[in-house]
């Protein structure tokens, strides 16, 4: 580790794996009270349990993002973070703020915490995925502003490199795009237009940005090839990211009240949406088959390839599948949503963040490039059972919704939503049972940790042959 | 003369390809904004329809249901649920009648435990929804 | 994909030219236009094949001798920008300049002329959603028009470059990754006028 402010990534890549925790358990109540209706009621109603999941989620991959740009960006500009003391000031912030939160969410009624919060004066609750008070929300805008300029500042005093750059896009892009999580009108058509400038414009919009910039500073640093090559790459990628997801935004667009035109421009441009994760795929199995040197730490290549193929499979190829207007009039707020949502959001970031904290991990607990063999081994089984589980949560839940879809949209006699529900209740078991497996992956990627720490490291293999490369 | 695939380039395909498709985007939301008052049924936002949405936040319905296939997929879509119920007396009839501890082993809705002027709002939030010209969707009354 | 940079510096004769002339990335950019383009011209005949009345109706409203004229003004600006790189590749800058400025002018025309005629439509009160003929018709046209813009925005920066000395016969490889940009532009319209314009 060459730079001794890098050291802050650390109590964030902690509090995000902390958080992550919370979100899977949660997530195993939802899970539960989709097959056993009222468990936890009325303690902990559906959309607490959910509010709760999901915004952990994002909090812990904010963390992730933060603590991935705080280890990257001094090693990419090679100086010193401009303030240390800054980074581990917002830490805590963010955490204490995030967890006063959540625990609001679990022990006051919604609607009290929203009285008590003041949410009238700019009332920005209510919202999926925006569930934060309105006083959380703008603490999270402070919080990203030091944030930003934390970053912003050290990058630009210091070496300017393609990875930087694109990092410091997408987190910016992110902060200015959260920034419509104020705007709520009475319109309920403009609140869900401009809704999905927040939540689209994110994870098929900037947070690409991110990943792609993570991904390519993991590439580089574990494979050797020439950063030229690497960076070069990175900017077609997020060009046609970009490309293809701003004007498919138009697939949130067709049935929310919007003009129909958007059913054309929205389906022909997010079906193109699959091109930047397919290239990223590509990107990294190139990479790493073009290695100039075998890096010690395997689990994270193993992690980076991985986030490719599932980024590429649960965001690319499920989005495909009902991205088109004809087949989403369809499938459109079903079961089918959900799994994409749920492979998507780990392919894409859950697994960008572990990259990242696989690779940078090692060396911000003193090692020299990374753990021990057996360290990495149960690292591996940790993304292998997680990595799995999710595929067969989300064939589940595709299942139970090409059946939803069917029996409630499509067949002659369409079925109530509640009695459809009653009929999946195997794959909701099904997916449970997953569910606990996934967790059981969380919690051996968790021992890995402190697996094999007193052994040495991981040593290095000689190095491919020099025409490969 | 090489034939180099330079970062340059490809940034600034990035960079020029990007701000094309954020005007691009732009001009399409302006022509979205100024074409949504003859299909969002604004005239009928009444401020009894406001407390309604603002009701709907605060009680985090979107928890649980969808609005316009929007939210979460425990419970039905609400768009059309004045449709399927009929009246709004309907619709303020149930949410009135939410057992306090929910219903035994079913997927339960919370008693909110709503004045009538609050039951008032929402029903009238929900119908005022259902009269968004949304493309025709959902495909049938059962959301 | 073939990752390496290539990076042959000895100036090479017409002969020896690699193809596709320009940058490699530019390349993958303008198969990805064209994918858009072909999608949305198959979205296009589909549609229409669909509603033949309805478009055969609205498409009588149309401004065929403007489209004409277009096409011959979009045409002559690839003329243009064929004579700018026949004249780098003999080292002659000068004479660049004044091939690119010319195509730059001619792409102005095609907007003034795109411009008036959706003046016209705009005081008849025709929007995206008037109805699906009109909503494909903007939509397609006004997708090119926005690539017309920034193909005359490179092209500009083009001229103003190699007025700068930063070309030459050695080293041009900008201004055919723009030429190509160009000539996808123009055929795209080529394309686009007789499917939207011509065929009933």
């Amino acid at each position: 580790m060459q730079y001794q402010s890098q050291r802050v990534a650390k109590p964030y890549f902690i509090a995000a794996i902390g958080l992550f925790v919370g979100q899977i358990l949660f997530g195993l109540v939802m899970g539960l009270q989709y097959v056993m209706g009222d468990f936890l009621f009325p303690a902990i109603p559906f959309n607490v349990a959910r509010m709760v999941h999901t915004n952990l989620l994002i909090v812990w991959l904010l963390f992730g993002f933060m603590g991935a740009a705080y280890y990257l960006v001094p090693e990419e500009a090679e100086r010193e973070l401009v303030s240390p003391k800054l980074a581990l000031a917002m830490f805590w912030i963010f955490l204490v703020a995030g967890a006063l939160t959540i625990l609001g969410y679990l022990f006051v009624p919604y609607s009290s915490l929203a009285d008590m919060t003041g949410n009238s004066i700019l009332p920005t609750m209510g919202r999926e995925f925006l569930e934060q008070p309105t006083i959380t929300k703008l603490g999270i805008v402070v919080v990203a502003l030091a944030f930003l300029f934390n970053i912003g500042a050290t990058i630009l005093s210091g070496r300017k490199t393609a990875v930087s750059l694109v990092l410091l896009i997408g987190l910016a892009g992110l902060a200015v795009m959260f920034l419509f999580s104020f705007y709520n009108p009475d319109n309920l058509v403009k609140d869900k237009f401009y809704w999905w400038w927040v939540v689209h414009l994110w994870v098929e919009g900037v947070w690409e940005l991110i990943l792609g910039s993570i991904l390519a500073f993991v590439l580089i640093k574990t494979t050797g090839v020439d950063r030229e090559v690497i960076e070069k790459w990175l900017y077609v990628i997020i060009a046609m990211t970009l490309i293809t997801g701003i004007i498919g935004t138009g697939h949130h667009y067709y049935w929310i009240g919007t003009p129909a035109y958007w059913k054309w421009w929205g389906s022909i441009f997010s079906a193109m949406e699959p091109i930047p994760f397919f290239m990223m795929t590509v990107f990294a199995f190139n990479m790493v088959n073009r290695r100039r040197r075998n890096h010690p730490n395997k689990a994270a290549v193993l992690w980076a390839l991985g986030t490719g193929v599932m980024a590429f499979l649960g965001a690319g190829v499920w989005g495909f599948l009902h991205t088109l207007a004809p087949v989403n009039y369809y499938t459109h707020g079903t079961q089918i949503t959900a799994a994409h949502g749920h492979m998507a959001f780990y392919g894409a970031y859950v697994m960008i963040v572990l990259t990242m904290i696989s690779y940078a991990m090692p060396m911000l607990r003193g090692r020299e490039a990374a753990n021990s063999n057996r360290s990495q081994v149960v690292e591996m089984w940790g993304f292998w059972l997680m990595t799995v589980s999710i595929v067969f949560i989300t064939l589940f839940l595709t299942a139970a919704g090409i059946l939803q879809v069917y029996l409630q949209r499509m067949s002659e006699n369409p079925l109530p939503f509640m009695v459809v529900q009653d009929k999946l209740a195997l794959f909701y078991w099904l997916r449970e049972i997953t569910g606990v497996v996934f967790l059981i992956g969380l919690v051996v990627y968790i021992a890995s940790f402190f697996v094999g720490s007193r052994e040495p490291e991981a040593s290095v293999s000689p190095a491919p042959a020099e025409a490969g490369a | 003369m090489s034939q180099a695939f330079t970062k340059a380039m490809a940034r600034n395909i990035f960079y020029g390809g990007s701000l094309f498709f954020i005007l691009l985007f732009l001009a399409l939301t302006f022509d979205t904004d100024s074409t949504l008052p003859s299909r969002d049924n604004h005239a009928a936002i009444t401020e009894k329809v406001a407390m309604g949405k603002a009701l709907w936040e605060k009680n985090d319905c979107i928890g649980c249901h969808t609005l316009l296939g929007e939210g979460a997929y425990f419970a039905p879509e609400l768009g059309n649920v004045y449709k399927r119920f009929g009246s709004t007396d309907a619709i303020k009839a149930f949410i009135k009648g939410r057992p306090k501890n929910g219903i035994p082993g079913r997927r339960s809705m919370p008693q909110f435990n709503f004045t009538d002027e609050e039951l008032d709002a929402i029903a009238a939030f929900l119908k005022y929804a259902s009269e968004i010209n949304t493309n025709n969707w959902p495909p049938n009354i059962q959301g | 994909m073939d990752m390496h940079i290539k990076t042959t510096e000895q100036p090479t004769r017409p002969a020896q030219r690699r193809y596709p002339p320009g940058d490699l990335a530019l390349w993958i950019f303008i198969l990805a236009e064209l994918s858009v383009f072909a999608v949305f011209f198959s979205a296009y005949a589909f549609t229409r094949a669909q509603h033949v009345e309805l478009f055969s109706t609205y498409q009588a409203t149309l401004d065929c001798n403007s489209a004409l004229a277009n096409t011959l003004v979009l045409i002559t600006a690839s003329f243009f920008v064929v004579r700018a790189v026949a004249a780098i590749q003999r080292d002659r800058s000068a004479e660049t300049v004044r091939w690119l400025w010319l195509a730059v002018l001619m792409a102005g025309l095609f907007l003034l002329i795109k411009g008036h005629e959706y003046a016209h439509h705009l005081a008849a009160g025709v929007t995206l959603s008037t109805n699906t003929f009109y909503m494909f018709y903007l939509s397609l046209t006004f997708f090119h028009f926005m690539h017309v813009i920034l193909g005359m925005l490179v092209l500009l920066v083009l001229a103003v470059r190699t007025r700068r000395g930063h070309y030459s016969a050695a080293e041009h490889t900008d201004i055919e990754s723009g030429a190509s940009y160009w000539h996808m532009v123009d055929l795209v319209w080529i394309v686009l006028f007789p499917l939207v314009y011509v065929m009933r």
